[in-house]
């Protein structure tokens, strides 16, 4: 459908420590360039990260707004770990493409829970080529919840699809015992569904088909 | 990616706690399994730091160090030389260091009059 650009923030997560850090404190598997969640004690949704591998570095990209909340909670952990935090947010456009885009010099693509997730200088600004209007009817299409719409600190992942995100088999992290507790005994609460366009619940409006959090 | 310039942007500044004067206890049952760890020989020391991660956001860590690159205050508590990070200082004051003998979930553990609440297997804390 095309790309479009998004309000993200990007960090860059340098040091030795820098894979061990967001894996102990995120709900997937950091090892490798993914799509991870930040949450609290109680399994709530701090933000949805996209953990990026460049270089010696990981480019850790969020949703704007919720920036200052995600610093809140990484900077306190950062006890005697070898990870530097820097905030390079005014110097990338962060965009999405529905379509794998071609690589090109001084852009970073990496696969995300949204689609392909482009990271651009802010020098070499890239073209959107779909309207707000076709994102979300792309999302409602494909099941794929976005931050104030969808994923929200009121829910937990599993409340907003992102049952992908919560590595089954992976150590402890800040608000496991709930997720793992909920997994284990079925009771996962409201899911995101797909609904017709225009239900009175929806969290996101498509053309055709709606997003909504319900219980099933 | 502009990462050229990836270096020139500012670091994060990081919440640097204040330094506290770290004073705990080990318990007789503790002092007895260090003893039968560290036999005759005092030039190791026990390292209890703390790492982020965990359940509840903040795991203990324990080692047995000759020495160590951290910044750390050295403390003697019954003829043990005990090694804390100046960085999770303020977390660590007040604590006891237990050792609990039992067949599953048994081996050191950590009282910590700073926690507010700590996971199922002890291991984390918040």
């Amino acid at each position: 459908m095309g790309m479009i650009q998004l309000d993200a923030y990007v960090l860059l997560v340098s040091g030795q420590d820098r894979y061990s850090f967001l894996d102990g404190l995120s709900t997937n598997k950091v090892d490798c360039s993914c799509s991870t969640v930040l949450t609290t004690t109680n399994a709530k949704i701090i933000d949805v990260l996209d953990v990026i591998e460049v270089g010696e570095n990981l480019a850790v990209v969020g949703y704007g707004p919720y920036k200052e909340a995600v610093l809140n909670h990484l900077q306190p952990r950062i006890l005697q770990q070898d990870v530097t935090i820097r905030d390079i947010t005014s110097i990338n456009n962060v965009y999405v493409s529905t379509e794998e885009p071609h690589q090109q010099q001084g852009l970073t693509i990496s696969q995300s829970y949204l689609g392909w997730l482009v990271v651009a200088s802010v020098k070499n600004p890239l073209k959107g080529t779909m309207s707000e209007a076709e994102f979300t009817d792309y999302r409602t299409r494909q099941l794929i919840p976005y931050p104030e719409f969808e994923i929200s600190p009121n829910v937990h992942p599993f409340n907003c699809g992102l049952h992908h995100l919560v590595h089954e088999a992976k150590g402890c992290y800040i608000g496991q015992e709930v997720l793992t507790r909920m997994r284990s005994r079925d009771k996962m609460g409201k899911q995101l569904v797909q609904v017709p366009s225009g239900a009175q619940d929806a969290t996101s409006n498509g053309t055709e088909f709606a997003l909504a959090i319900r219980r099933i | 990616m502009d990462c050229g310039t990836c270096e020139t942007a500012p670091t994060i500044e990081v919440i640097q706690p204040k330094v506290v004067d770290v004073s705990l206890t080990i318990t007789e049952k503790a002092i007895e399994m260090l003893t039968d760890a560290f036999g005759d020989d005092r030039s190791h020391a026990l390292l209890v730091g703390v790492l982020s991660g965990g359940c509840s956001g903040y795991m203990y860590d324990l080692q047995i160090v000759e020495s160590t690159d951290i910044d750390c205050q050295e403390i003697e508590v019954s003829g043990f030389r005990v090694l804390v990070p100046n960085a999770s200082s303020h977390l660590l004051d007040g604590i006891e260091v237990d050792y609990v003998d039992r067949l599953m979930g048994g081996g050191f553990k950590i009282n910590n009059p700073n926690a507010s609440s700590s996971c199922g297997c002890g291991e984390s804390f918040a």
